[in-house]
């Protein structure tokens, strides 16, 4: 089978600005370590790891918002050189523009000229925007701003403007982390569905187990910070699209074993180093170069 | 059963609908009765005690108000002393007063004249401080140039300016539109920088992964998560705007309500110098709820987070 993502030897490493008290030596923090991974074309991959082991970073990568400091990041065997129409990303904290409704905020990356050159005019965008919001279940709420709607459904939102634009692949970092434990469930159980539509890659990043075995055809486990990949577990459940609760099958139990193990040791090892989530600026709260509070430069 | 009538009872407010409605059940219901019976007489209180309230604040808003048209009218009659209250007419009078200069079509002509010189003054402010606010919210380095030197003449009060504008621009109109636009231009500059630096950084990640290149991130994410702050910017510089005006119209002008103000001083038309008072405050108040309506208007989508 075809790679869809190819991560070939991929190192991060951040340069991080000297504090202070550290005396004023630039230090650097190596986020991800010689990372291989590839993604089939179709395949929904979960990716687990402790706190600070690159995850974000990694799906940066991925997307293009950053690039790696050695190593190669294909998309279909071509490099990536930055954001791009082919991917999408769905982030934690849904960050819907607040002052755009539902419609407009999934129609935003219609705006541009579509791959064919043409520009859609605003009823077309709005009639996909439509069409989006009801492969999520939110058919009737185009005209909620964002203020107007729970966690739950402000991420649906989020998963429709990553669709409307139809990317091949759905990168996505920790979506559902913020979302009450129904809510949690319920779009998981829609993403399934949607995945099984669409025939997206879907890369998905999560700290919850349950959640990585459920979600993915295969698990890939990181250990702690340097991000390295640690093992790749294929999720062999039989029965899959049946109805029956498929977490409590033995199967289901045996599989969310075999990560929680893996994960286990490196989950301690991440906590007694104290790692901590690594700041879009490059930082981690934990290195020691950074006693000070990093300054965050907006734009 | 209590818990449930107190809570369909209490957002009827006023209503009485909702209440009968909810004292049917009651009368239905055989053995909770009285302890809902209680329960609704409470919401009863309650909804009363809502529109009382409501009432209520609204007399308290008019209260003061209404205290103190009262203390003009009859304060310089029965309090002050007869050689005070010269200088204080009571309010029939600065009405009347105000009549006979609106019939004479002047107050109309001195507020044309400030109108005129403080929307120019305004729109130029406006144009120059948003405008060069993204500028220099933009591009770091040119912030880093210029910030001490905003600083310097933000603190600068505008009035102390005032010679300098007239040496160079004469007393005729120039020197008066270019000191309210010197005065609205820094509330708008420094909070349109303050808007657009304050963008949400996860929202400039969501649209570069968008694909947005940067004008358009400029364009649909920075731009408009500015505007609120961009507008409340605008709504201080309305403010000061006014006040530089008078002050500039009282110190050297032919027109306009400041001179109006102090030229009915000095010719002792005091109840003409009041109507010109009453004028500007009212002229202020207009200005205010103008912008605060826009600024609502442009920042719909905010107004909710609190509730």
């Amino acid at each position: 089978m075809t790679a869809k993502i190819s991560l070939r030897n991929v190192s991060k490493q951040f340069t991080v600005r000297p504090g202070k008290k550290s005396g004023g030596t630039a230090t650097t923090l190596t986020a991800i370590d010689s990372l291989n991974l590839d993604v089939r074309d179709g395949e929904f991959l979960t990716l687990v790891g402790p706190s600070g082991s690159g995850k974000t970073t990694l799906l940066d990568l991925l997307a293009g918002l950053s690039t790696p400091t050695s190593g190669e990041v294909l998309v279909d065997g071509q490099p990536v050189t930055g954001p791009g129409k082919d991917r999408a990303v769905v982030f934690q904290q849904y960050a819907l523009f607040p002052w755009r409704t539902a419609s407009a905020n999934v129609s935003i990356g219609l705006e541009g000229k579509g791959p064919d050159g043409r520009k859609l005019s605003r009823r077309e965008r709005a009639a996909k925007a439509s069409e989006y919001l009801k492969l999520v279940g939110l058919a009737c709420f185009e005209d909620r701003f964002p203020h107007e709607l729970s966690g739950g459904m402000k991420q649906r939102v989020a998963i429709a403007r990553s669709l409307a634009y139809e990317p091949d692949v759905l990168l996505m970092d920790e979506p559902f982390a913020a979302l009450d434990a129904q809510t949690r469930e319920q779009l998981q159980e829609e993403l399934l569905r949607i995945w099984r539509a669409t025939g997206k890659t879907i890369v998905f990043i999560t700290h919850g187990i349950n959640e990585a075995v459920y979600l993915g055809q295969r698990v890939a486990v990181l250990s702690a910070r340097p991000g390295r990949l640690k093992a790749i577990v294929e999720v062999e459940i039989p029965d899959r699209d049946g109805a029956e609760d498929i977490r409590s099958t033995p199967a289901f139990v045996e599989q969310r074993h075999k990560v929680w193990t893996l994960l286990h040791d490196e989950v301690r090892l991440a906590q007694d180093a104290g790692h901590r989530k690594i700041l879009p600026d490059g930082s981690a709260p934990d290195e020691p170069a950074t006693h000070q509070t990093p300054e965050r430069s907006a734009a | 059963m209590s818990a449930t009538l107190t809570k369909t009872a209490r957002p009827a407010g006023g209503e009485t609908a909702a209440l009968e409605t909810a004292v049917g059940e009651v009368t239905s219901a055989e053995k909770p009765a009285t302890a809902a019976l209680a329960s609704v007489t409470g919401a009863v209180a309650d909804a009363a005690k809502g529109a009382a309230f409501r009432a209520g604040s609204w007399l308290w808003k008019a209260t003061g108000i209404l205290a103190f048209l009262a203390l003009w009218e009859f304060g310089p009659l029965y309090l002050a002393a007869p050689s005070t209250r010269v200088f204080l007419p009571p309010l029939h009078e600065v009405l009347l007063a105000w009549g006979k200069l609106f019939e004479a079509g002047s107050i109309q002509g001195h507020l044309a004249a400030s109108l005129s010189r403080s929307v120019a003054g305004f729109g130029i402010a406006v144009v120059a401080g948003v405008s060069l606010g993204l500028l220099i919210a933009w591009y770091g380095r040119l912030n880093s140039v210029l910030n001490p030197l905003l600083e310097l003449f933000r603190n600068t009060a505008a009035l102390a300016l005032l010679p300098v504008f007239t040496l160079l621009l004469g007393i005729g109109e120039e020197s008066k539109v270019t000191i309210v636009a010197y005065a609205a231009f820094f509330p708008v500059l420094l909070n349109t920088i303050a808007g657009v630096k304050t963008v949400d950084p996860l929202l400039v990640r969501a649209a570069k992964s968008l694909g947005l290149n940067s004008f358009r991130l400029f364009q649909k994410v920075i731009l408009p998560s500015a505007v609120p702050t961009i507008f409340t910017g605008i709504r201080m510089a309305g403010t000061a705007s006014i006040l530089v005006l008078i002050a500039a119209e009282m110190v050297g002008a032919k027109a306009g309500l400041g001179y109006l103000i102090v030229n009915a001083q000095s010719s002792f038309l005091i109840p003409d110098m009041y109507a010109g008072i009453l004028t500007v405050s009212l002229l202020g108040l207009g200005v205010n709820f103008l912008l605060v309506a826009l600024e609502r208007h442009f920042s719909r989508w905010r107004t909710a987070v609190g509730a």
